[in-house]
């Protein structure tokens, strides 16, 4: 995709090229309403010096270029020759940005909601949008009676909507809205409503991505330093930043003053802040902050600081408990070992007297045998 | 033997005393190897802390398992020169330090050394000696003490893990290992308990010194070889280890041995790589976890139901068999681990593996014991554990180089499998050579002259019997009643 000739750079006069820029702007935009071009580029519009074909949208980089661009010639008269355009001139400064951050490589997100007659609970469907997109969001109804009278609108918060197209095949009918999402203000929740007997609501809630902290109070130590993390999951915000709250009002914290906090991340979906020297006053809340195109999302995380006499009580309670029970097992042993002694002083005397006995008894044996002997031998 | 000390000398209690010895051998595997797999719950709070990534906490766990294992044999010789008591207490003062100290850690260098390696070497000088101690108290239902004594370390991972996760919570990472460290500081209460307790085989009287001595000299006849290391052994290290270590040069130790090499290779691997697979499959985070539950609840009931069943008249005498049989059944499993694609598979297989898993672990001191004898056992055990710690730390690496290799699990599960297979396999060769020579030199000692026969001087059939070691002795004079019937009522 070459860039057009002329529009190689804003370098030059920008009297001669800037209104050439908004022509060729202008019979893109028309070709791409037409044929529904996302990337923007590719606009063979009507003849004019050559076929004109404008690059990826190289020149036409950042919205604030662009929105000066307009607003210096918002003013001016369209002359055209040899170009039909039947585009109403450039009036409201929205949807100027509309057109031109369509050509931006926008990306497309389609959602979709099924009704029927039966549902009872409005139904909703939650989308998390990070980046300016385009959007076409699709209510599907199922009539019971006749497809005609049925009422189909369509409504953000409580504001009525228009543009959006309805068909309908046998029983079912579609209903369709288009926009595109730049910034913050047209972030909310869209409804589709279906009116038989009774009224059918689908709602789409769109939202920005949320931050994941943690639930459960951190807990460090006087004297210690601490981490506390924002994680995104699958998102990059714009910008983090981090704010300390006592009570209801959020203070930004100071990385510069002393070397107490320091706030870095290693992805864009992450950031961490480190605490150094923690006192009894650091302890409350602190909010991480996410800043997107499309708003922002935060999330809190409680600090908690001890002493370090908090662990010490139950660390000592175990360690009388353990010398409490060594002593009583070490005493008992050495109590049944006594005991085993004197009643091995008790057996061993009783075995000598045994010994001594069967000693005694034997020479006695012996005797009469011996006796018995000499009488027989006799 | 010398009366002055006035130590009696009893068979195995069964009993009494023997189950304070049960309890506190349970307390020790909770202090030691539940705490263990209990570090690995800190490293979430040591990765945010010191910014440092999965792996470099993960050594922590490596370095307390690898040094708890590789100075086992170090705990033996404490308790056995000194006694097990003073042993046991040592090294509950020594881990509870590790923890205290490591409380204290102001970077990931020092929790290598006060978590690592001082609380590693603490629960070394506990672990074998607690388990040898059980030994000695037990014949009769030897594998059910060893069984509720090895089941404290699925039990103690059930409980410990909610605690630990409670404590980290209420005071952070730096007070749950204090508390820890306290909590491990019970190993001097288990110390405690160990009353010492000779047993009749301990001692050697003076009929048994003169086998003792001829032993020996058969020995030197048959293999130059074992003189040589006998001469290095005894002008290295002394008369006495010579002694307690002199089972391993027994052949049927060093087959143990082999086989626990890989065994020790085999098992490891699944309690690192279960879930991932899982995951692989399919399986949802939550049933990947279940699925450790089971293998963990399972592997408790194993510990303690095996043990009991070992225990049973019909099995006593096969516990050499059921240790194979759990061994090589273990090694199947894996085998047919890669063919199990979905969790309704791999629940019986996680309750399967479970429970052999728990059964050959608690059959090792056993089977090691019936080796070598209640003398040695304290210092056996020390080896059996030490050959643990090098396939511990090697294998779930390897597997895991082949599993990114390869790109599936089926290489890696395969060769745990024949490696538990082929362990098994060893040993069951082994006992069948044995056998085979055994029946052979009986039908020898059938044939030759029976006045030799009779020259038994209140003891073995020696010009039979030279080849077989001390256990088989007795087993060869009680199916050959007619040759010593005196020796038999001894």
């Amino acid at each position: 995709m070459r860039a057009l000739p002329g529009l190689r750079g804003l370098r030059g006069p920008p009297s001669l090229q800037l209104p050439l820029l908004l022509l060729c702007l202008l019979a893109a935009v028309r070709r791409g309403w037409a044929d529904g071009n996302t990337t923007g580029a590719k606009a063979t519009g009507p003849s004019w010096g050559g076929r004109a074909r404008l690059g990826p949208a190289s020149p036409l980089t950042t919205l604030p270029i662009r929105e000066e661009m307009m607003t210096k010639y918002s003013n001016l008269s369209l002359e055209s020759h040899n170009i039909s355009l039947t585009a109403s001139p450039l009036t409201t400064l929205p949807i100027r940005e509309e057109m031109m951050t369509k050509y931006s490589n926008l990306s497309l997100e389609s959602h979709s909601i099924s009704l029927t007659e039966q549902s009872s609970v409005p139904v909703e469907k939650n989308i998390t949008l990070e980046r300016p997109s385009r959007i076409e969001l699709t209510c599907n109804f199922t009539a019971s009676g006749d497809v005609n009278s049925v009422n189909v609108t369509w409504k953000k918060g409580d504001e009525q909507l228009t543009n959006y197209c309805i068909n309908a095949t046998g029983k079912n009918l579609y209903t369709q809205y288009m926009f595109t999402i730049i910034n913050s203000n047209q972030m909310g929740n869209y409804s589709c409503f279906f009116e038989e007997e009774k009224k059918q609501r689908g709602t789409f809630n769109f939202r920005v991505p949320e931050v994941q902290g943690k639930n459960k109070p951190l807990v460090t130590y006087v004297g210690d330093s601490t981490v506390l993390i924002c994680k995104c999951q699958h998102c990059s915000p714009l910008n983090w930043t981090w704010y300390s709250s006592n009570g209801s009002i959020q203070v930004p914290v100071d990385v510069h003053v002393n070397d107490k906090y320091a706030i870095n991340g290693t992805n864009a979906n992450e950031t961490r802040l480190k605490i150094m020297q923690l006192s009894e006053d650091d302890k409350g809340s602190y909010w991480c902050h996410a800043v997107f195109q499309l708003g922002e999302s935060q999330m809190h995380v409680e600090l908690v600081v001890l002493s370090y006499l908090v662990p010490l009580k139950p660390f000592l309670g175990i360690v009388v408990e353990v010398i409490i029970l060594v002593a009583i097992i070490l005493f008992c042993e050495m109590y049944t070992q006594k005991k085993k002694m004197h009643t091995d002083d008790g057996k061993e005397f009783e075995q000598v007297e045994q010994l001594k006995s069967d000693d005694s008894n034997g020479v006695e044996n012996n005797a009469p045998r011996h006796r018995k002997s000499e009488s027989v031998s006799q | 033997m010398t009366k002055g000390t006035r130590v009696r000398s009893t068979s195995p209690p069964d009993g009494g005393w023997g189950w304070m010895i049960v309890a506190g051998c349970f307390l020790v595997t909770i202090c030691t190897r539940a705490v263990t797999r209990c570090i690995s719950i800190f490293f979430v709070e040591f990765q945010t802390y010191f910014t440092q990534d999965y792996a470099q906490t993960a050594w922590i766990h490596s370095i307390v398992d690898c040094v708890t294992m590789l100075c086992a044999p170090l705990g033996s010789v404490v308790s056995n020169h000194l006694s097990c008591q003073v042993g046991i207490m040592l090294g509950g003062l020594l881990a509870s330090t590790g923890l205290i100290l490591g409380s204290f850690a102001t970077s990931l260098k020092h929790l290598y050394l006060t978590l690592g390696v001082l609380t590693g070497l603490g629960f070394a000088l506990c672990y074998s000696p607690a388990i040898a101690m059980v030994g000695k108290y037990f014949s009769r239902r030897k594998a059910l003490a060893y069984g509720i004594a090895m089941s404290g370390s699925g039990i103690g991972t059930f409980i410990l893990a909610p605690v630990v996760q409670l404590l980290i919570e209420q005071f952070s990472w730096r007070g749950a290992l204090l508390i820890l460290g306290g909590f491990v500081l019970n190993l001097c209460v288990c110390g405690a308990l160990m009353r010492p307790i000779t047993l009749k085989e301990d001692q050697t009287t003076p009929e048994q010194n003169h086998i003792g001595r001829t032993q020996k000299q058969d020995f030197k006849r048959v293999s130059p070889c074992s003189t040589l290391t006998k001469k290095w052994v005894h002008t290295c290290l002394g008369c006495s280890l010579q002694q307690e270590y002199s089972f391993l040069l027994m052949s049927d130790f060093v087959v143990l041995a082999i086989s626990v090499l890989f065994m020790a290779y085999g098992c490891s691997p699944l309690f690192v790589y279960l879930v991932p697979y899982a995951l692989s499959v399919g399986v949802s985070h939550q049933q990947a976890a279940f699925l450790m539950s089971i293998l963990g609840v399972i592997d408790i009931i194993g510990n303690i139901t095996f043990g009991w069943l070992t225990d049973r008249r019909c099995l006593k005498n096969y516990r050499y068999v059921c240790y194979l049989f759990a061994v090589g059944l273990d090694g199947l499993c894996y085998l047919c681990l890669p063919m199990l694609q979905s969790l309704p598979l791999l629940v019986p297989f996680s309750c399967t593996f479970g429970y052999f898993d728990g059964a050959y672990v608690t059959l090792i001191p056993v089977v090691t014991a019936e080796i070598v004898g209640t003398t040695s056992l304290s210092s056996a055990l020390g080896v059996v554990y030490f050959l643990h710690a090098v396939p511990y730390l090697v294998s779930p690496p390897i597997a895991g180089r082949l599993v990114d290799m390869t790109g599936s699990y089926t290489a890696a599960f395969l060769l745990c499998g024949f490696s538990m297979i082929l362990s098994s396999v060893l040993l069951g060769f082994a006992r069948l050579v044995k056998k085979m020579r055994k029946t052979q030199l009986r039908f020898l000692a059938e044939e030759s002259d029976p006045k030799l026969q009779l020259w038994t001087n209140g003891s073995v059939a020696y010009s039979v019997a030279r080849e077989l070691d001390h256990k088989d002795e007795q087993s060869v004079v009680l199916t050959a009643p007619r040759y010593s019937p005196t020796r038999q009522m001894a």
